[in-house]
């Protein structure tokens, strides 16, 4: 049993309906206000979208670009909505890691483009000791009919420390799979929350743009492996709880079945 | 109430399948003595939707917790074991079990429909609780239906609850399934459904609960059709498995992708 308020609120958040964590961060954050910081830091919820004024184009907000009650936009690098004194309190990426992030953020508009073929896609980068470190923040909605609707949120947070011709990339994905489906027949049916996968590489880096294209490469395999995996639980898991809660076939019939099988199978092996 | 008690006592509204002791658990870590002494009312309403089911002292059949089957104070009574229970509602224990009697005018109906329910059940869930009571002004019969499988070692939980009321001078039947489901291995998934269901039953017990059986079965086979249909729509129109070209992107020729393609349009709208 955890005595740690941390701990225990992120065993509550991950039992929680999943569809409520903002909210429920929220009562965490008036129930315990010391913990404001971690939980807004270590909790993923859906990605809040801001419109960047000088570009039109739209952007993803998450702690990393955030100074206040404003968020950096990746394109222009500018503040939405814009910060009140001009300045800003956050440390913005140095300028070597700003042109690795401009570059970042063109090579993920590609792959936005290939595998969601819309959405969003926002990347920001920042400077530590040895390296430096990122996010990758994607988004697609949709409502495939009037009756049903989806949407992914993949949050992909790494750090990259500087080695001689190379470099250890240390990636925690987070993947917000929400869906639902509602119609006179089924009533309503609501299928969402998130899985968290974490992932250590060395890559060999050349130049800037080698960073960029690891990273690259690690959150293309770390998404292809979790929609996998999202739709083992999804689809496959949590149909097969349903039916071994309660099985349309009647019992009596299914062990039948399965004793005629057993049988038969005892029979070849003789 | 204060914002601290509702925000605890939402927590224990919405505990998962089998989870209440953990959430329970958490919570006293993180509130103080007098914010825990108002959820009382939290858990109360907890059980008595969730169709909670315990064991009697010395018993080895599960009886469950409605507001159907409510005495005063924190009391229940089990039709099938005649017998009355005070039930804890924070630790979900029984205890004090006395004979009770059960007096209504549908006595008779509610024993026959239980025992034609019992058949069904054993047919369609591994294990199930079942409660069959006349409603407050003895008008009509509630009929419910729990199963319940946990599974924490393998970090999943799952409930299926069928609520009914049986209108005995109309012969109609109304009511509602739902379905939870909970995953939380390295993260956390929840499955909640919610059917209200309609069908029309003659006077006789075993007329009652085809119709439920029917409903049930149509119900299910619905929601199975409705696994797929999100996996099929939705699911599918949000990732692709790979890009159109089957092949995975290729890093180091980025601004390649971009020559005659309009990539990008869609961030700009």
């Amino acid at each position: 049993m955890s005595t740690d308020p941390f701990d225990a609120a992120l065993d509550l958040l991950r039992r929680l309906n999943p569809k409520d964590t903002a909210v429920n961060v929220t009562r965490l954050c008036d129930l315990v206000p010391s913990l404001t910081e971690d939980l807004l830091e270590s909790v993923d919820v859906p990605l809040a979208v801001k419109r960047d004024r000088k570009t039109g184009r739209e952007f993803l907000c998450c702690d990393y670009n955030r100074d206040g009650d404003s968020w950096r936009s990746p394109w222009s690098n500018e503040f939405e909505p814009p910060l009140e004194d001009g300045e800003t309190d956050s440390v913005m990426p140095s300028e070597k890691v700003r042109k690795m992030e401009i570059k970042a953020n063109e090579a993920f508009d590609v792959y936005r483009e290939l595998y969601f073929e819309g959405g969003i896609s926002s990347v920001y980068f920042w400077d530590i000791d040895d390296g430096f470190a990122g996010c990758v923040l994607l988004k697609k909605s949709v409502s495939p009919s009037a009756k049903s609707s989806g949407s992914w949120d993949s949050i992909h947070v790494f750090e990259a420390q500087d080695r001689a011709r190379r470099a250890h990339y240390k990636l925690t994905s987070t993947v917000i799979l929400n869906l639902g489906s509602s119609s006179d027949n089924l009533g309503g049916m609501d299928l969402s929350g998130n899985m968290v996968r974490q992932v250590e590489q060395d890559m060999p880096v050349e130049d800037d743009s080698s960073h960029v294209a690891n990273v690259g490469k690690l959150v293309e395999d770390m998404e292809g492996k979790m929609r996998n995996l999202l739709q083992e639980v999804y689809f496959g898991k949590a149909k097969d709880v349903v039916g071994d809660l309660r099985s349309i076939a009647p019992l009596s019939e299914r062990n039948r079945d399965q004793a005629a099988h057993r049988e038969m199978i005892s029979g070849m092996s003789k | 109430m204060s914002s601290s008690a509702n925000a605890l006592a939402a927590f224990v509204e919405a505990a998962p399948p089998g989870e209440l002791s953990n959430v329970t658990s958490a919570i006293k870590t993180l509130a103080n003595e007098s914010a825990l002494k108002t959820l009382e009312p939290a858990y109360k309403k907890y059980n008595e939707d969730q169709l909670t089911t315990v064991k009697l002292p010395g018993a080895s059949q599960s009886v469950l917790v409605s507001e159907h089957n409510s005495l005063d104070g924190d009391r229940y009574y089990d039709v099938e074991s005649s017998s009355s229970f005070a039930f804890d509602h924070a630790t979900q224990k029984a205890s004090d079990t006395q004979s009770y009697v059960l007096e209504s005018s549908h006595s008779d109906t509610v024993k026959s429909i239980l025992k034609a329910l019992k058949t069904h059940t054993d047919e369609h869930f591994q294990t199930s609780t079942l409660g069959v009571f006349p409603t407050a002004s003895d008008s009509k019969i509630a009929i419910l239906i729990v199963a319940n499988k946990y599974s924490p070692n393998n970090f999943w939980n799952g409930r299926w609850r069928s609520k009914y009321i049986y209108d005995p001078s109309s012969n109609s039947l109304t009511g509602s399934i739902a379905v939870d489901v909970h995953y939380y291995e390295d993260g956390n998934v929840r499955l909640i459904t919610n059917k209200d269901v309609t069908a029309s039953a003659s006077s006789s017990a075993a007329d009652v609960v085809k119709g439920i059986a029917a409903a049930e079965r149509k119900y299910q086979e619905e929601l199975n059709r409705g696994f797929t249909g999100l996996s099929e729509g939705a699911f599918k129109g949000l990732r692709r498995q790979l890009p159109v070209t089957r092949q995975k992107m290729e890093w180091e020729k980025v601004s390649s992708y971009r020559v005659g393609q309009d990539i990008g349009g869609a961030g700009r709208r």
